[in-house]
C-alpha cells in the first residue's frame, strides 16, 4: 500500500502530461490537414489565378480569409481561455449580473460593421464577375451525362467563325480575350468550374447561363463539373486550352477543314466499321455513304442525352470520355503540359500523332466503355429511359474492329 | 281542465275548420280554401301540443307542481345559430339552380349554423345554471371555433386583398400597397408605443380597416380583375397545321408558362414594325442567323411590336412519312397568335444538324414575307 503510494505520481504533474500529449495530437493533426492542402502538381488551384476573373475573386477572397481567420483565432482564443481561466475548480457561483448595455451595443455594431466591411468588396465583386458586356467570343458549352460539349456558333467574334465547330471535353479559346460562356444542359444540372479562369456556374436545362472566361496566357486549364450529376459525375471533367490568336486561327481552320477519306487499309476498314457501329450517335463532318449521301448522327434516337461528341477532329483534342482519360501517352502529355507558353501552342496543335496516341486506354475504351467509366449503359435496366443509355454502350467489337477504328481515328485531326 | 289558454285554442281550431268548410262550400276560389285548410291544419297541431304536454293541468295554486313544471325553467337565451343554418339551406337550395360555389358555401354555412346550434342545444341541458351551462359549451366549442374563425378570417383578408391587387393596375398595386404597408406600420407603431390608447379606439380602428378592406374586396371582385395578357403556346398550333396561316389560333391557356421558362433564355426574336425578324443575346452580337445547340430543348421568346396579331414559326425541313417513305411532310412549330406588344415562348428541341436538311431551318412569320431568320444547329 505504502509503495504504491510513494510510486503514484503526483496529482498535478499527471494533468500537465495529458494537456501536453493532447497539444501534441491537435499540433500534428493541424499539421496533417496544413500539409494535405499542398501539391506540387494542382491544375485546380483557385488560388492560382490565371485570368482577370479569377484575380477578381483572388483578390476578394484572400483578404476575407485573413479577415475570417482573425476573427476565428480572436473568438477561439477568448472562448479557451474563458473556458479554462474560470473551469469549475470547487469556488463559489460568482455574483449574477444582466444587462452590459455598452458592451453588448459593442459586441452587436463591431460584427455589424465586420460584415459590411466584407460585403462591400463582395457583392462589388459577384456584379462584377456577371459582368459579360465586354465580351469578344461567344462559345457555347453544353453539359449531360458526363461529359462537355463545347460548340462555337456563327459569329463575327473570336476571329470570325463562318461556319459551326463543334467538339468536347476541351473549350479551345484565344488568349487575352474576353470570351462569353453560354451553357446550359441536356438532363440534369450540371457546373462549369475552371478554377484558375473564373467562378463555378450551374448549367441549367431549359435555360441559358453565362460566364466570362479569360486567359492570360496559352496554357491548359482543368476543370471538374461540380454539381453532382449522377454515376460518373466525378469522371465529368473539362479543360479550357489557352492559344496565342495565331495559333487559335490555325486550330478554327483545322476544324472547319473537310474531310479526309482514309489513306491505308485498315483505316479505310475502319471508316466502314465506324459507318457500320459508331455513326448512329457520333458525327464526323463530311463522311459520306456508298451513295455519297452525309450521313447524319441520330444521337437523339440512340442515347438519353441526345448527344454524343463530335469525332469529326478528335486527335486535335488530347482527352477523350469526358476528358476522363488523355489520348496522349504520359510522356507526350506531360510535354504539352509543361510545355512554356511560347511554345505551348505549337505542341497542342500538333494532336495525336501514332507515336504518342494512348493506344492501350483508347482500346480499352472501345472494347468495353462501361468498364472503364461508371455509366448506365445494362440494357436490362433501362426501362426508366425508354431503353436509351446514359453514356456509351458495351459494342462487343471484335480484337479487329478496334483496330480499324483505333486507325480510322488517329486519322481524324 | 282545462285552462284558458287551451280552451282558446281548441276553440279557434273548431272555428277555422268551420269557416274552412264554409267557404269551401259557398265559394269557387281555391286559394283561399287552401290557405284556410293550411291555418286549420296548423291551429290544431298547436292545440293538439297543448294538449300533449299536458301544460294545462297545473293549478295556478298548486306551488310545487308550478315550481317543477318545464315552463318554470329558465328559458334558452337568443341564439343566432337556427338563422345561420337556415340561410344556409336557402343558399343550398339556391345554389342548386344557380352556381355550384353558391350550394357549397350553403352547405358550409349549414353544416357550421347546424353544428354550433347542437352545441348550443346540448349545453343547455347540462344543468340549470346558465352560467354553467355556458361556460361548457365555451369549453367544447371554442377549441374549434377560434382556430377555424381564424382561418375563415384570414381567408377573407387575403382573398380580399387580392381581389383588390388584381383590380389596381400593375403599377398602381405597388403604390396603393406601399401606402397600405406603411400605415399598418405606423398604426402597430402608435398602438405600441401608447399602451394607454382606449381600447374602443383600437377596436374602432380595426373594425373600419377591416370593413374597408371586406368592401374593397366585394367591390374590386365583382368589378372584375383587370386586363391580364392570356399567356398562349405553341401546344396544338402545329398539331393543327397553322404554323403558315397568319389569322387562326389554337391557344392553350393553361399550358405551363412560367417566369423560369421565360428566364434565361436562348434567344429573345423581335418582329418590328418594318417587317424585320431581329435576334437579341446576352453577348456580342453573333452573325444574322442564330445558333442553337441540337437535341436540346431551347426557350426562345418572341416578341411582337407589329402593329397586328402575329406568329413566329419554324420551319425544320421535311420528313419522310410512311412505311415505303415516298410521301413527306413539312415539320414545322409555331407560337400562337401574339397580340401586339405581347411575348410568347416556344421551346425548340432539334435532332439533325441544319446542314443536314436541304435549305437549313429558318423562322419566319405568316403573313409577312421579310421576316426571315436563318436558324443554325451544328
Amino acid at each position: 500500500m505504502n509503495n504504491r503510494t510513494s510510486m503514484s505520481v503526483p496529482k498535478g504533474a499527471s494533468t500537465v502530461r495529458s494537456v501536453s500529449r493532447r497539444l501534441r495530437i491537435a499540433a500534428a493533426v493541424g499539421l496533417g490537414a496544413l500539409v494535405a492542402g499542398c501539391a506540387q502538381d494542382a491544375p485546380q488551384n483557385t488560388f492560382d489565378p490565371a485570368g482577370p476573373n479569377a484575380q477578381r475573386i483572388q483578390n476578394l477572397q484572400v483578404p476575407v480569409f485573413i479577415i475570417a481567420g482573425i476573427v476565428g483565432v480572436i473568438t477561439l482564443s477568448v472562448i479557451a481561455f474563458v473556458v479554462w481561466r474560470y473551469r469549475d475548480r470547487g469556488q463559489a457561483i460568482p455574483e449574477q449580473t444582466h444587462g452590459k448595455p455598452a458592451l453588448e451595443i459593442g459586441l452587436t455594431i463591431l460584427p455589424a460593421l465586420i460584415l459590411i466591411g466584407v460585403a462591400i468588396p463582395t457583392v462589388s465583386t459577384v456584379f462584377a464577375l456577371a459582368e459579360t458586356d465586354d465580351t469578344e467570343c461567344v462559345i457555347n458549352v453544353t453539359g449531360q451525362q458526363w461529359w462537355w460539349e463545347v460548340d462555337y456558333p456563327v459569329q463575327d467574334g473570336c476571329g470570325g467563325i463562318s461556319a459551326p465547330i463543334v467538339t468536347s471535353g476541351q473549350m479551345v479559346l484565344p488568349v487575352d480575350t474576353p470570351v462569353l460562356v453560354r451553357g446550359t444542359s441536356r438532363d440534369v444540372i450540371h457546373s462549369w468550374w475552371i478554377p484558375r479562369l473564373n467562378g463555378k456556374r450551374d448549367m441549367v436545362p431549359g435555360r441559358v447561363q453565362t460566364n466570362r472566361m479569360q486567359a492570360d496566357e496559352p496554357g491548359i486549364y482543368a476543370g471538374q463539373c461540380t454539381e453532382f450529376c449522377g454515376l460518373s459525375h466525378a469522371n465529368m471533367r473539362m479543360e479550357v486550352i489557352a492559344l496565342e490568336a495565331d495559333d487559335f486561327e490555325v486550330w478554327k481552320a483545322n476544324q472547319l477543314s473537310d474531310y479526309e477519306s482514309p489513306t491505308n487499309e485498315l483505316a479505310l476498314a475502319g471508316e466502314s466499321t465506324f459507318i457500320a457501329q459508331c455513326s448512329r450517335c457520333h458525327q464526323v463532318n463530311g463522311l459520306t455513304d456508298g451513295d455519297g449521301d452525309p450521313i447524319v448522327s441520330r444521337p437523339d434516337l440512340n442515347v438519353y442525352s441526345g448527344a454524343a461528341p463530335n469525332l469529326s477532329y478528335l486527335m486535335t483534342r488530347t482527352t477523350f470520355a469526358g476528358a476522363m482519360f488523355d489520348l496522349l501517352t504520359p510522356e507526350c502529355r506531360a510535354d504539352v503540359w509543361e510545355a512554356p507558353p511560347d511554345e505551348f501552342g505549337e505542341r497542342y496543335l500538333e494532336g495525336v500523332t501514332p507515336e504518342c496516341l494512348n493506344r492501350v486506354q483508347l482500346r480499352e475504351w472501345l472494347r468495353n466503355s462501361p468498364a472503364e467509366k461508371p455509366m448506365y449503359t445494362d440494357p436490362n435496366e433501362l426501362a426508366a429511359t425508354n431503353g436509351l443509355p446514359r453514356g456509351m454502350p458495351y459494342l462487343a467489337l471484335s480484337e479487329g474492329q478496334i483496330d480499324e477504328l483505333v486507325a480510322y481515328l488517329l486519322e481524324r485531326k | 281542465m282545462f285552462t284558458t289558454g287551451t280552451k282558446f285554442l281548441v276553440g279557434a281550431t273548431v272555428v277555422s275548420i268551420i269557416v274552412t268548410i264554409v267557404y269551401g262550400v259557398t265559394q269557387d276560389g281555391v286559394m283561399g280554401t287552401v290557405g284556410l285548410i293550411s291555418a286549420s291544419v296548423a291551429l290544431a297541431m298547436v292545440t293538439g301540443v297543448n294538449l300533449f304536454t299536458r301544460d294545462a293541468n297545473i293549478f295556478v295554486d298548486d306551488e310545487a307542481a308550478v315550481a317543477t313544471c318545464p315552463a318554470s325553467r329558465p328559458a334558452p337565451g337568443p341564439s343566432p345559430w337556427p338563422l345561420l343554418f337556415a340561410i344556409g339551406a336557402f343558399a343550398m337550395v339556391l345554389g342548386l339552380v344557380t352556381v355550384e360555389p353558391m350550394f357549397i358555401i350553403g352547405i358550409v354555412v349549414m353544416f357550421a349554423g347546424g353544428a354550433e346550434w347542437t352545441a348550443q342545444a346540448w349545453a343547455e341541458r347540462a344543468s340549470s345554471s346558465t352560467a354553467h351551462n355556458s361556460e361548457v359549451r365555451s369549453r367544447i366549442a371554442n377549441p374549434i371555433e377560434y382556430p377555424i374563425g381564424g382561418a375563415a378570417i384570414i381567408g377573407v383578408i387575403a382573398y380580399s386583398f387580392s381581389r383588390i391587387m388584381l383590380w389596381l393596375s400593375k403599377i398602381n398595386v405597388v403604390i396603393v400597397f406601399s401606402v397600405v404597408g406603411a400605415c399598418i406600420l405606423a398604426a402597430a407603431f402608435f398602438f405600441a408605443y401608447r399602451p394607454n390608447v382606449k381600447r374602443s379606439v383600437m377596436v374602432g380602428t380595426m373594425s373600419v380597416a377591416g370593413v374597408a378592406l371586406v368592401a374593397g374586396g366585394v367591390v374590386t371582385g365583382l368589378d372584375g380583375e383587370r386586363d391580364i395578357h392570356v399567356l398562349e403556346t405553341a401546344q396544338g398550333e402545329a398539331a393543327a397545321g397553322l404554323c403558315e396561316d397568319p389569322e387562326k389560333t389554337e391557344a392553350d391557356s393553361k399550358a405551363a408558362q412560367t417566369v423560369a421558362a421565360q428566364a434565361s433564355v436562348a434567344a429573345e426574336i423581335t418582329l418590328n414594325d418594318d417587317g424585320k425578324l431581329t435576334k437579341r443575346l446576352n453577348g456580342p452580337a453573333e452573325s444574322s442567323a442564330l445558333t442553337l445547340p441540337r437535341s436540346n430543348p431551347s426557350n426562345v421568346l418572341f416578341r411582337n411590336e407589329s402593329s397586328e396579331k402575329r406568329r413566329l414559326s419554324v420551319d425544320l425541313g421535311e420528313t419522310e412519312i410512311g412505311a415505303d417513305s415516298i410521301d413527306t411532310e413539312r415539320i414545322q412549330v409555331c407560337t400562337a397568335l401574339v397580340e401586339e406588344g405581347g411575348v410568347q415562348n416556344i421551346t425548340l428541341n432539334i435532332g439533325p444538324p441544319s446542314n443536314s436538311v436541304e435549305g437549313g431551318y429558318f423562322f419566319f412569320v405568316p403573313g409577312v414575307e421579310s421576316a426571315v431568320l436563318e436558324l443554325i444547329v451544328p
